[in-house]
């Protein structure tokens, strides 16, 4: 019992992160009708700047606030120097370009920062570990991760359901011709809602430094999961970025961790082992697949 | 003869002569080069099926090379070990024989093409995008996952295929071979795309509204597309399978789905041929940055870019003025 | 002589609150251009799309040539014998001319599972195509990409291609639109070029060109019939004056 608590609370900080992926991600969908692939580029150099600036001056605090404002700002930056122009563009040219944006974001890290990945510290205070429960020891920085994440996703929804640019938002991802209509500075939306995106992927990777190796490609990996939570939620839906990221945080870790057990009951073990290890890194698209049977524009869907 | 024929021409006589000025040239290594570039040529055309002709923006074409080539090395696997692949209905230890392990190939990836094209083509647009670059993925941790054939590290073939008549250990014999296969699909691919299955595919990459409304269920038509192509990069799969003797989950990464897509675009969208051109410029740009700087994705990158934004219509496009079937 | 091709009774549709058809009934007769007016926002276009199968109403029943086919998808409708051309123009820009009424020319014949012999070899193919071009005028611009053309012969394929298979009921939704002075005279040159071999079901605003093609007018207004009639009935009907030819004149 102890051990599924444990589980959920990792399923729980999983969702956190590709929650703070796929809202940025799925609004830029909505509204701009652009397919990003390089929004994992700014997860990445969230990490990396964070681990610099971590390494330098030993404040995690300092790292965080750095890393998200670069991602923020090369967020921004892309946003007038590349996607503009891709807006009205084929998908097919803005899975290219971005693809191209991919390319040069992840050899410019190795160019920047070597081959070999990054290691982060765990913030000092925060190395420890409570006990949850008795005999529930649980990390203090993975609890940190998921209250940081709750706060954000709180913070995200008084945005979006009390703020003026937060119904303008809405109003963009349900229907994009309102934007125009409303007397929105259209530009100015847009790249808004880019650098809010990347800034939160930014932070997403700040946060998973210390978990994770921070090395080149890291993105690519989160960017193919923030798809399927997209998919699954409903393409420019914050609700559906919601239960999407909690549905493939849940689904990934729980069955990484109980699929071999459970398959054992039924299986010989070194069969139910090799099935259980497929099944599992499969079991998320195998979700994604049902979820398409049977809703294919996903849970959640914004535009009617 | 039209500028379209001469380039077309031109490349084939190309082509065709490789080996033997390779050869002549004491450049031996250009031959194996030149089966890559072939190879990689046949997967870029198959992509181009779909995203020039159905604008089906499938962005993971690698998993049906990568399954392609697993089927090959998995099978010539069993052979050498001589261990069952199956007991039923019929014992059956894999084969080496091309004329088993090639169809068997495109039929297996024609097979994961069916799967994946039946649940994805119910989307369109960025969904599309999204769900076939997902599936791929998931057959990459699938391939990873399977640790008997190597997981991660992959599995070597212990030979290349045997085809009667030829020696496909001999690298002159084998580029032959891959060249035969891409001559074969691309008269097969220019006849479909201007049969009445290719009018349809055509019509509902351009205007898939219309084409329901002109009575035409396009789905089936989108699906059997998805499944030749699928069928087709399979076979490439096989065949690079065969020109390394070796294969990896790294061969259906998506970033290589992604470098299928470059080389199609480089080429020229909806020209078939284009493709081609855009698979040996590509290749070989990569093998010459790669002389000066280990880095040449940094130039890549925006070189990329750059062409989406400001060159619309490929390679081929430039030597023939033609435009491609959506362009 | 009476003999109904086309019977709605009692379609609704809403959209939210708002009733975009209104409990309407309509009988199209056989061999006539029936044409519906309505000034905008009427739900003209509301109703074509529940006709042509677009659109799902709330309730109502549609029936075709005696077969009721209020639930039937779109595609399937087309089968039946009911084809319509769209408000915003609806062909296949990156095809040729040909190949777009090649398109149409094989939709209404079984399957297109032939991967080999070129499209045009198909005996239907090379049977109706040079007529199917020449009935719009459009024999001279066969090999063109169809973006290449003008407004008005973008319409001209448009309504060819509708015309492919010998539709029962053509639905034909604001053809005018766009066209200049010498686009409409051409265009309604065209259709009445067609009456009595086809009933045509024609969504327009321009009065003069409805007069002088219906046989039968009904009026639409917040999606109800508010009269229907010989064009002489409708221009002298004081309701639709004030509701609406008042607007327009």
């Amino acid at each position: 019992m102890l051990l599924v608590i444990e589980q959920l609370l990792n399923g729980l900080q999983l969702g956190i992160a590709l929650f703070l992926m796929s809202a940025g991600l799925t609004l830029v969908f909505g509204i701009m009708q652009v397919i990003n692939l390089a929004h994992g580029s700014f997860y990445m150099i969230g990490a990396y700047v964070g681990a610099t600036v971590a390494a330098q001056t030993g404040s995690f605090l300092l790292a965080m606030v750095a890393g998200v404002a670069a991602a923020g700002a090369c967020g921004c930056i892309v946003e007038v120097l590349v996607l503009r122009h891709l807006y009205n563009r084929e998908h097919l040219d803005q899975v290219l370009a971005t693809f191209g944006l991919i390319m040069f974001f992840n050899e410019l890290t190795r160019i920047v920062w070597g081959r070999q990945p990054l290691y982060m510290n765990v913030p000092d205070g925060l190395t420890a570990s409570i006990e949850l429960l008795p005999g529930l020891p649980y990390p203090t920085y993975r609890l940190a991760v998921i209250g940081t994440g709750l706060l954000v996703a709180l913070a995200l929804w008084l945005l979006f359901a009390k703020t003026r640019l937060g119904m303008k938002i809405r109003a963009g991802a349900a229907n994009r011709e309102m934007v125009g209509a409303l007397g929105v500075n259209v530009a100015l939306l847009y790249t808004l809602v880019f650098g809010l995106g990347a800034l939160l992927a930014g932070l997403a990777g700040v946060m998973a430094g210390p978990i994770l190796a921070v090395e080149s490609g890291m993105g690519e990996s989160i960017l193919i999961l923030t798809f399927v939570v997209i998919v699954i939620g409903g393409i420019g839906s914050i609700r559906g970025a919601v239960a999407g990221a909690l549905l493939v945080g849940m689904v990934d870790t729980l069955g990484r961790a109980f699929l071999p057990a459970i398959l054992r009951t039924i299986l010989a073990a070194s069969t139910a082992d090799s099935v259980a290890a497929s099944l599992s890194s499969m079991a998320i698209y195998i979700l994604m697949a049902a979820v398409l049977v049977w809703k294919p524009r996903g849970l959640f869907p914004a535009h009617g | 003869m039209t500028k379209k024929q001469m380039t077309i021409g031109c490349g084939a006589l190309f082509l065709l002569f490789l080996p033997p000025a390779a050869l002549l040239g004491g450049e031996p290594y250009l031959i194996s080069l030149g089966s890559r570039i072939v190879i990689y040529a046949l997967a870029a055309a198959s992509l181009d099926l779909l995203l020039g002709y159905g604008a089906m923006v499938s962005l993971g074409h690698a998993a049906f090379v990568g399954v392609g080539a697993y089927t090959a090395a998995i099978l010539s696997y069993h052979s050498f070990a001589a261990e069952p692949l199956f007991a039923w209905p019929f014992l059956f230890t894999g084969s080496n024989s091309g004329l088993v392990v090639l169809p068997l190939a495109a039929l297996t990836a024609a097979l994961a093409a069916l799967i994946i094209g039946a649940l994805s083509l119910r989307t369109t647009g960025m969904h599309f995008i999204m769900i076939t670059l997902a599936f791929a993925q998931m057959l990459f941790y699938f391939f990873v996952s399977l640790e008997k054939y190597g997981g991660d590290d992959g599995l070597s073939l212990p030979a290349r295929n045997s085809l009667p008549g030829l020696n496909l250990g001999n690298d002159s014999h084998f580029y032959y071979l891959c060249l035969a296969t891409l001559a074969l699909f691309l008269l097969f691919a220019s006849r479909l795309v201007e049969s009445r299955f290719g009018l349809v595919i055509r019509g509902a990459g351009n205007n898939n509204r219309r084409i329901r409304g002109l009575g035409i269920h396009s789905f089936r038509y989108k699906l059997a597309a998805f499944v030749i192509a699928g069928g087709s990069a399979g076979l490439a799969g096989a065949l690079l399978a065969n020109q390394t003797e070796f294969v990896s989950p790294g061969l259906m990464h998506w970033t290589l789905s992604g470098e299928l897509m470059v080389m199609v675009l480089l080429g020229g969208l909806g020209t078939l041929f284009g493709p081609v051109l855009g698979a040996a410029v590509f290749l070989l740009l990569e093998e010459i940055l790669a002389i000066y700087t280990e880095h040449w994705m940094v130039y890549m990158g925006p070189f990329l870019i750059l062409t989406v934004v400001f060159a619309k219509h490929g390679l081929f496009g430039f030597l023939t003025g033609n435009r491609g079937k959506n362009g | 002589m009476a003999d109904t091709l086309l019977q709605v009774s009692g379609l609704n549709k809403s959209f939210g609150a708002v009733p975009a058809t209104n409990n309407l009934s309509l009988t199209i007769t056989r061999g006539h251009i029936h044409a519906l007016i309505g000034p905008n926002g009427a739900g003209k276009t509301t109703l074509v799309n529940q006709l042509s199968g677009d659109l799902r109403p709330d309730s109502g029943i549609i029936s075709f040539a005696g077969r009721d086919i209020t639930r039937l998808k779109s595609y399937r409708r087309a089968r039946l014998g009911i084809a319509r051309s769209f408000q915003i123009t609806h062909i296949f820009e990156n095809l040729t001319v040909a190949e777009n009424m090649g398109l149409a020319i094989c939709a209404g014949r079984g399957h297109n599972f032939r991967f080999w012999r070129h499209w045009r070899s198909n005996a239907a193919v090379a049977r109706e195509l040079p007529l199917a071009l020449k009935r719009v005028d459009l024999h001279e611009r066969a090999d063109m990409a169809a973006r290449h053309l003008s407004h008005g012969e973008k319409r001209q394929l448009e309504v060819g291609m509708a015309l492919i298979g010998q539709p029962q009921l053509l639905i034909l939704d604001e053809p005018m639109a766009g066209l200049g002075p010498g686009g409409t005279v051409e265009l309604a040159k065209l259709i009445k070029k067609q009456k009595g071999q086809v009933t045509i079901l024609l969504v327009e605003h321009d009065m003069d060109v409805v007069f002088s093609l219906a046989d039968r007018v009904t009026v639409l207004v917040y999606g109800e019939n508010v009269a229907t009639g010989s064009p002489e009935e409708i221009r002298g009907n004081p309701l639709v004056r004030r509701a609406y030819l008042g607007e327009e004149h």
